[in-house]
């Protein structure tokens, strides 16, 4: 900023008066930037031009970077940062901690889902892991599948697949458990089942939980480290790439919405049973940052915008409308919904599994569980 | 920033530099900053352009093609050139750091394997893909029933085995393209379905190692392995990216149907980054992003394009790609480039003609003695590791002065190299400089020398030299001597190493009639220099 003040200030000057009023920080070279960090998913949302207007409307420039949730709660420099905006409670509850920051804001969340393709939810269905709920959308059965990962199974290997016939194991794509909230709510939802469907409470439960669900990380391979980017190669690459891949309910609805036609006929979207809500919290440094969570809260304008991105807000009517508008194949009332661990009991699942990675050790000999 | 390039990469910008950095100091002038960091970026900018407007990204030479359009993104963009593993390694060690703001490679999976590389990483836009084929000439496809595309990495490793075609891939040390057709081929043999593990490497390297026995070109990067198959063909095909396959006349693309590694050129802003270059990054990435940047790329570089609003053109052909599970611990990675190193490749013959004239005395002897220790193992970098002399290998140091010295030939053993790398170090510690400078008499040498042994072996010849030709034969000798030859001795490559006051015109003609390549040291190490030479060896 401060190099442009020369040019600006000349330009700008009687404009922005009102802005100097409302946020009262003495600056008066144009809408005051506010830089944050958040979750990938997210920055479709902020590069948005409504949505940039809608905050210049008060006198806020909006400036984001990305990195996993994980990766802002442990490793990022949030100096730089006016705000930190992960994807999940639990690494929002952290940074909350460390910074002692009093008040944070969750304006938005979406259910963890799974985008995939209709002939992989024939073969699926055949296989047993896919059903219909009866309540317009369908549901991908968790135990079953981590049952199948466990047996190593390989989709050329599945009963009547003729569609697929691909030498690879059924795996479902997901982020880097170590650095992105999005593998780290599957990780939630799958250790729950594994802990014989309760949430891991206990550092006892973590060693054996964490061995049992590994398998659908490590054996993945090469995982990106931010949500958007397996997302980008389901919606580009397509089914030989990615066959189904873990996301943000919003990731898929923000296209569903937008009617781009990047959502193709074959492509579909499945609910996880059980599932885990992503509660996008923003964690505030700077008084103007916790304008930008306000308004992304109270603001009407913003609400709608981040409804027609996909994402549930305390209005739920917004986003009730735009499904029924566009026939989304929307779960409206999640009933199969568990809660994440705690930050530090998600941490010591994550660790397990990173310590995993490092040893290059498979789990079964690992926890000799 | 190591100045080693291969011949013809040279940069010319030293006018637009000098005009950019006369428009960036009137903006410094403008913008009133302290006199303390005026003098900082002037000093700084002596050399390069730099300052505030300019994003400044490392990047591989395989995103070079895309340079020209960046000028029409409204963002000035300054982009140094290195190789993969290097720019890895560069990155991971924190070196690149405020001295760039983004990179820019084929990909980043090798990179993240790196402890410490990904909280070096901030947001990563992809910005085209393009996976890594095989092409064949037409004819051979045909012959081998290949034209219509179904075929396997098996039934490709099946053909190669029996001989019924050959092919060149670059090295998987140096250039992605090569590595990555290394996990493809690897993953695909393996039949394992899951990532592949160290165990699974060395399962499968009996089976790799028939696939590689039809390997008879090596390069350092794709586009002098492109280059080289375009001037000389000399092989049924080559393992390229899909861009590079569809570019060249007369191929027929082969798209495995087990599977492929894609490239998808992630622009990947350094966590360091200051604000305004946060600022360059994003303008730049979603102008690239821009429906009409995606058409121009997908049609003028033919990779596919990673947006869904534009969809593939027809020249992709239709075939569905199914991607193979990459790697995800470092351990494996490496496992899989040492074993293709030692055990699957051809193994390579390396002449050196060296210089130890009068004028080599002082820092210069010294330079050289520590390239040639630097590939005995005494670089513990990965790169440094990857580059030293290999199991297998031979390697022929032939040093001179007023005359060729006599050839001093190593043999690397199939395991145990330590004690021949021992010698070959202690070897070139004991080089002395004195005398004149008989360059074609040592490159006569070195090519006497290739018509003995040698068999089974990819032999290249390294001329390093800091000055021009003072006794025994000229040029012209060489010349006439080379026709002399077998065909294949005439067919070894010489890759010459300016050093010095090398003569750069003379030099290049011994490249180009060698059909080898020139790499400038005298800017840069020596030791770089060599480094970069084993990727062609």
């Amino acid at each position: 900023m401060k190099r442009s003040i020369g040019i600006v200030l000349a330009l700008l000057l009687g404009a922005v008066v009102v802005v100097a009023v409302v946020l009262g920080n003495g600056g008066d070279d144009g809408p005051a930037t506010v830089r944050g960090v958040i979750g990938s998913e997210k920055k479709p949302f902020f590069d948005d031009p409504r949505v940039r207007a809608a905050f210049e409307k008060h006198g806020l420039r909006v400036e984001v970077d990305t990195a996993g949730s994980r990766q802002i709660a442990t490793e990022v420099k949030l100096d730089d940062y006016a705000f930190a905006f992960p994807s999940s409670l639990p690494a929002a509850e952290k940074i909350k901690r460390d910074r002692k920051v009093a008040q944070t804001f969750s304006p938005f969340y979406s259910p963890m889902a799974i985008a995939t393709f209709k002939p992989i939810v024939d073969i699926l269905t055949k296989a047993g892991l896919v059903r219909d709920s009866g309540q317009g959308y369908q549901v991908f059965d968790m135990e079953k599948y981590l049952d199948m990962v466990a047996k190593g199974t390989r989709w050329d290997r599945l009963p009547g697949n003729t569609t697929y016939p691909a030498r690879k194991r059924v795996l479902m794509t997901t982020t880097d458990v170590r650095t992105s909230n999005s593998a780290a709510m599957y990780l939630a939802m799958a250790g729950y089942v594994a802990n014989g469907d309760d949430v891991v409470t206990t550092t006892a439960q973590i060693p054996k939980v964490a061995g049992a669900v590994a398998p659908i990380f490590l054996d993945q391979g090469y995982s990106q480290s931010s949500s958007e980017a397996p997302f980008t190669d389901y919606l580009v690459m397509g089914s030989g790439k990615t066959p189904m891949v873990m996301i943000y309910e919003a990731q898929y609805l923000s296209h569903v919405f937008a009617g781009d036609g990047s959502i193709r006929p074959d492509m579909r979207l499945l609910y996880p049973a059980p599932t885990v809500l992503s509660k996008h919290t923003l964690v505030p440094f700077t008084p103007q940052a916790s304008e930008v969570g306000r308004l992304l809260t109270e603001d009407p304008e913003l609400r709608s915008l981040a409804a027609q991105h996909g994402f549930r807000t305390a209005d739920p009517k917004a986003f009730a409308d735009l499904v029924a508008k566009h026939r989304a194949p929307v779960a409206r009332d999640l009933v199969d919904v568990v809660e994440p661990p705690t930050y530090e009991n998600l941490e010591g699942l994550i660790a397990n599994i990173e310590h995993l990675y490092e040893s290059g050790s498979v789990p079964q000999t690992e926890g000799g569980s | 920033m190591s100045a080693v390039h291969p011949a013809g990469t040279a940069h010319g910008r030293g006018i637009r530099s000098a005009v950019r950095l006369a428009a960036r100091l009137s903006v410094v002038a403008l913008t009133l900053l302290s006199a303390a960091t005026l003098a900082a970026c002037s000093s700084e900018a002596s050399g390069t352009e730099d300052g505030p407007d300019v994003l400044r990204v490392l990047a591989g030479s395989e995103v070079k093609d895309l340079e020209p359009m960046l000028q029409r993104s409204g963002v000035k963009v300054k982009i140094s050139y290195t190789g993969t593993l290097d720019g890895a390694e560069q990155v991971a060690s924190g070196g690149a750091d405020g001295a760039y703001d983004a990179i820019w490679f084929s990909s980043n999976r090798y990179l993240s394997l790196i402890d410490g590389a990904s909280a070096r990483l901030s947001t990563e836009t992809k910005v085209m893909a393009s996976p890594v084929l095989l092409g064949l000439k037409t004819a051979k496809a045909r012959e081998l029933g290949w034209e219509s595309g179904a075929v396997s990495w098996e039934q490709i490793a099946t053909a190669a085995r029996e001989g019924r075609f050959t092919f060149g891939m670059t090295n998987p040390a140096s250039s992605n393209s090569g590595f990555s057709a290394l996990v493809g081929v690897a993953a695909a043999l393996s039949d394992a379905g899951e990532a592949l593990s160290t165990q699974q490497v060395s399962a499968v390297t009996p089976k790799l190692k028939e696939f590689f026995s039809a390997q008879r070109l090596t390069a350092g990067s794709s586009g002098w392995l492109a280059d080289a198959y375009t001037r000389e063909g000399g092989v049924d095909g080559i393992v390229n990216y899909e861009s590079v396959l569809l570019g060249l006349k007369g191929l027929t693309v082969i798209y495995p149907s087990d599977g492929v590694v894609t490239a998808d050129y992630p622009l990947t802003l350094l966590a360091s980054a200051k604000p305004d270059k946060k600022d360059l990054y994003g303008k730049l990435t979603s102008w690239l992003r821009t429906p009409a940047a995606q058409k121009e790329i997908m049609t003028t570089t033919h990779r596919r394009p990673i947006v869904p609003e534009v969809r593939p053109g027809p020249e992709f052909g239709s075939a569905p790609l199914l991607e193979l599970p990459f790697p995800n611990r470092r351990a494996a990675a490496d496992a899989l480039i040492t074993a293709y190193l030692d055990e699957v490749r051809v193994p390579a013959r390396a002449l050196f003609v060296l210089d130890t004239s009068g004028s080599m005395q002082g820092e210069r002897i010294d330079a050289l003695r520590r390239a040639l220790v630097t590939l005995t193992g005494a670089d513990t970098s990965a790169s440094g590791t990857f580059s030293r002399f290999r199991n297998r290998e031979n390697v022929v140091l032939i040093p001179f002065n007023d005359s060729a010295g006599q050839p001093k030939p190593f043999v690397l053993p199939e395991r145990d190299p330590e004690p021949v790398l021992a010698q070959i170090k202690s070897y070139a510690e004991r080089l002395q400089a004195s005398g004149g400078t008989a360059i074609y008499d040592g490159l006569r040498a070195a090519y006497r020398e290739a018509a003995t042994g040698g068999d089974g072996h990819y032999t290249s010849v390294v001329l390093m030299t800091d000055g021009e030709n003072t006794d025994g034969s000229s040029y012209e000798d060489f010349e006439a001597f080379r026709q002399t030859l077998p065909e294949a001795q005439q067919k070894v490559r010489t890759f010459v190493v300016l050093f010095g006051e090398s003569d750069v015109d003379e030099m290049q003609k011994i490249a180009t009639l060698t059909r080898g390549a020139v790499f400038d040291a005298r800017t840069g190490s020596l030791a770089a220099a060599f480094k970069e030479i084993r990727g062609y060896q």
